[in-house]
């Protein structure tokens, strides 16, 4: 492997780790299962592209972007809080629904940013290349939001999202509208994820129609792998957990690119990734196994 | 002062599993009294206890805390005036949450969940200080995780969470049904001290008659959605569980029949 | 390094020993695979978005080409072939790897993965195939020779030859339906240009969405009754699913004209279409100027002109059309 692709692995793993974060607040904070994010990660880098190319500044772009996820994030919640479907069919229903007002956004499926100036352009210099600058400045973005949620999370506010999704009942007897914490949480969620999918196409050049398939998926592997490394509960470690996660699993992608020296072909890389995840699983867990076995 | 007019609650109405749960129960209690709920099965008394909280809806009647009507009140609004323990240890706490985690979410029962610190230093001392109080040594685990503690453990806290910030009634639901009897005594002790202490007006459901009569100041009976008995004062401190069954029988014309009720 | 690593993972609760240890051998693994390439006499880098046997065709005619002019792996040829499966991350990380190994001549065959690599390099030469937009999608600025590193062939269809092949198989079409992916790119630039196309030629375009494959056959059948002629592009999703498109235009007796020529096996009258294979080759004789030191910004971007019409006469027979004796003898292979 390259650095190129090491760094190439890095700055796509970090972008990813916005993703990771969103899902973790969703899926483990609120234990609302929520596939939204398979339609506002592609909706963030429709609403960046589309404004960009109409000659936005890129950073508001970005910024109208991530406020459109919140918006879809909140009418899933609404669908579930008010209307009272239920949670994963909601986020279902908005999922489907994101597609056609994705393509609606950009007017077409695909909107190239090739050309175009993005939250990049402003920092490149002729002392450091841009594929080494893009994980940088990525790094320094997704590390900021990260000490914000862990902020949010330890205040007030965050307390009651966090009884919401672990006792609701409880919660509500302690005064916390539910409801309304249920729609904040998902706005927050898909905010992150929308802010993912607004750096993707900037970073990798294009806003496609397609780009949101399995976004769900990545950010679930990125949080269960990140799981596997911290035993610790506190939330500090588990954000932290997260984004590792999603960088390693795209380093696992990278690795699983260059292994055509075993023989095995390009079919294989999506079998060669969960492969390679696994075994990073579950080794630590065969190892204390055969030690217990051996034990006396 | 909790105020009960007229209160009628009615689940699955018109089909065959149809129950009429609360049939016109009226009932007041003053500030700071202390009173025990009894009754069977099906009595009501869950049912009233999910009424005054605002879990469940009432189909007709009014209620009413110090000038407040309830009605339309959901559970997260009424919070502040209504305090509550489960008879489930685990459900009255987050099991994922720390110890002082779940003191600061009661902490702030019923106020604006706004973005200052939850776990300020000062929340911190006032929660050490309390949970000393119960000897149970959880002043030192602050940090763990709620869902590493006991059953009993648990409903203690629970207990302190309630008590933690005023209201106008506090709501013990059987807290101490599900715990084994020498932790159940614990808990029941911990009760009477923390209701005195802070004069706290309360509404406790027991199955044990015994309970019923030893705790607090005034006794009710519910059967069949309605108040069948309610007893104080001296009357009450003369009763023994024989004579209050013998109350019933006359007031109701029916034999008392569960055990669990006999037994207690 | 490895003195504090342990500590560090301690610190942040790591499970056991073993899973310590299991972290750092990952991490030595991957450092330890970061290197620079190895140096070959020539290397080519090719890369899809998926498998596809039109695809597929393209990367074989590559290989081809360059085979019969003397590149081989025998003779120092270094090869590679990755697809993304659909994916556009992993599309990009096949960029960036390629990019990383500094080949001589990166091959992109589909939009998606065009883009990807574009965006991914401004200095190593990159030739792309069966991108129907290549101007639209930003790889070029037209179709002249661009300056840039980035040159290839086009899968644009000239649509006045294929709207003629429809008057010549349907003479009196007044609508033309057409199913298409709203989703793919190069089937919306289609659907736009017949739109402003066909009332020129007294015609009227009726459209039908299929954003997924198992769409095809309810967006036919929503045009029975509408239309003359159903008219498909190389939507992946119609390409799919041909068989749900000729079920309903049997069953109406709609005549199906396609845009190439696999679909004509599968149930359409007729298409005049592009043979993928002989595109690869075009690429391939591209790839072979610039390994001989050409600049690809002097290379003009080209569109494919080996054009086949291939006939089914069953199908045309179940759908109600007479086949022409001239139609027949412009035909390249006929179906009876």
């Amino acid at each position: 492997m390259s650095w190129y692709a090491l760094w190439g692995a890095l700055e796509i793993g970090l972008i990813y780790g916005l993703v990771a974060l969103g899902v973790l607040i969703s899926f483990r904070i609120l234990r609302f299962p929520d596939l939204t994010v398979d339609g506002s990660f592609p909706l963030g880098a429709a609403v960046a592209a589309t404004l960009i190319v109409m000659g936005w500044n890129a950073f508001a772009a970005t910024l109208v972007a991530t406020i459109a996820g919140a918006l879809a994030g909140a009418i899933t919640g609404w669908l579930n809080v008010r209307l009272k479907i239920m949670d994963l069919l909601a986020s279902i229903l908005m999922m489907i629904a994101l597609y056609s007002i994705n393509l609606r956004i950009m007017g077409r499926p695909n909107v190239p940013l090739i050309t175009e100036p993005t939250v990049f352009s402003v920092f490149m210099s002729d002392n450091l290349p841009d594929y080494i600058l893009r994980p940088l400045l990525i790094l320094a973005l997704v590390a900021l939001v990260k000490f914000a949620l862990d902020w949010y999370l330890g205040t007030h506010s965050g307390l009651a999202l966090r009884a919401t999704g672990s006792n609701p009942r409880m919660a509500r007897a302690q005064g916390v509208a539910t409801g309304a914490m249920v729609l904040i949480g998902l706005a927050l969620s898909n905010a992150l994820c929308a802010l993912g999918g607004a750096l993707f196409a900037q970073s990798q050049g294009v806003a496609d129609i397609s780009m949101g398939i399995g976004t769900i998926v990545i950010g679930l592997a990125a949080v269960i792998v990140g799981e596997s490394l911290t035993n610790s509960r506190r939330l500090v470690f588990m954000t932290a957990a997260a984004i590792v996660g999603a960088v390693l699993y795209r380093i696992f992608v990278a690795l699983a690119l260059n292994a055509d020296f075993i023989g095995l072909h390009a079919q294989d890389l999506n079998l060669i990734t969960a492969v390679l995840v696994t075994i990073f699983l579950v080794v630590p867990l065969l190892r204390q196994r055969i030690r217990d076995r051996k034990r006396p | 002062m909790l105020i009960a007019q007229d209160l009628h609650i009615t689940f699955n109405a018109g089909t065959p599993i149809e129950t009429r749960a609360l049939r016109g129960l009226s009932l007041e209690i003053p500030t700071g009294q202390f009173v025990t709920v009894i009754g069977s099965n099906g009595a009501g008394k869950s049912t009233l206890l999910n009424a005054i909280s605002g879990e469940v809806q009432l189909d007709r009647g009014s209620l009413r805390i110090d000038d407040v009507e309830l009605n339309r009140m959901p559970v997260w609004d009424r919070a502040g005036m209504v305090a509550r323990v489960f008879q489930d240890p685990l459900l009255g706490t987050c099991e994922d949450l720390t110890i002082e985690e779940n003191l600061a979410l009661a902490a702030n029962r019923g106020e604006r969940r706004g973005l200052k610190r939850a776990l300020a230093p000062q929340l911190r001392t006032e929660c050490a200080e309390r949970l000393a109080k119960l000897g149970l040594g959880l002043e030192s685990r602050l940090g763990d995780r709620i869902g590493l503690l006991s059953g009993g453990q648990r409903q203690a806290v629970s207990l302190l969470m309630a008590a933690l910030r005023p209201s106008r009634i506090l709501l013990l639901d059987e807290h101490t049904a599900a715990l084994d009897p020498r932790i159940a005594a614990f808990v029941l002790d911990i009760t009477r001290r923390i209701v005195a202490e802070r004069q706290l007006t309360t509404l406790m459901v027991t199955h044990s008659m015994q309970q019923a009569l030893e705790t607090g100041d005034r006794t009710i009976m519910l059967h069949q959605g309605q108040v069948v008995l309610d007893v104080s004062g001296e009357e009450r401190r003369r009763l023994d569980v024989p004579h209050l069954l013998k109350m019933f029988e006359r007031v109701r014309g029916e034999t008392v029949s569960d055990d669990a009720l006999l037994l207690g | 390094m490895k003195w504090t690593f342990p500590s560090l993972i301690a610190r942040i609760g790591a499970k056991s020993r073993v899973h310590q240890v299991a972290t750092a051998v990952v991490a030595a693994v991957v450092l330890a695979s970061v290197t620079s390439p190895p140096v070959h006499a020539q290397s080519v880098a090719v890369t899809s978005i998926v498998e596809h046997p039109a695809l597929d065709a393209i990367k074989d005619g590559v290989k081809d080409a360059l085979a019969e002019a003397g590149y081989t792996e025998d003779k120092g040829l270094e090869w590679q072939f990755q697809t993304a499966q659909g994916n556009t991350a992993i599309a990009t990380q096949i960029a960036r790897k390629y990019v990383g190994d500094k080949p001589d001549v990166i091959v992109a065959i589909a939009t998606p993965s065009a883009q990807a690599v574009v965006a991914a390099t401004k200095s190593i030469p990159v030739v792309y195939a069966a991108v129907t937009d290549p101007v639209g999608a930003q790889l070029v600025p037209s179709f002249e020779p661009s300056g840039t590193n980035v040159t290839g062939v086009s899968d644009s269809l000239e649509l006045e030859r294929q709207v003629e092949l429809i008057k010549q198989i349907v003479p009196d079409a007044r609508k033309v339906g057409m199913v298409y992916n709203p989703g793919e790119a190069n089937s919306v630039s289609v659907v736009e240009q017949l739109r402003s196309l066909l009332p020129g030629m007294g015609m009227t375009l009726v459209e039908a969405s299929a954003p997924r494959t198992v769409d095809v056959g309810a967006a036919a059948r929503s045009l029975v009754g509408k239309v003359d002629v159903i008219y498909t592009s190389t939507d992946n999703n119609v390409v799919s699913a041909y068989e749900s498109l000729a079920k309903v235009g049997n069953d109406a007796r709609i005549p199906l004209i396609a845009s190439d020529t696999a679909s004509v096996e599968r149930g359409a009258i007729g298409a005049l279409g592009l043979d993928y294979y002989e595109m690869g080759r075009q690429a391939g004789r591209i790839v072979i100027r610039i390994l001989k030191g050409e600049n690809p910004g002097e290379i003009a971007s080209e569109t494919s002109d080996k054009l086949a019409l291939h006939l089914n006469a069953v199908a045309a027979r179940k759908q109600g059309v007479t086949l022409s004796e001239e139609l027949r003898n412009s035909a390249a292979h006929i179906i009876e």
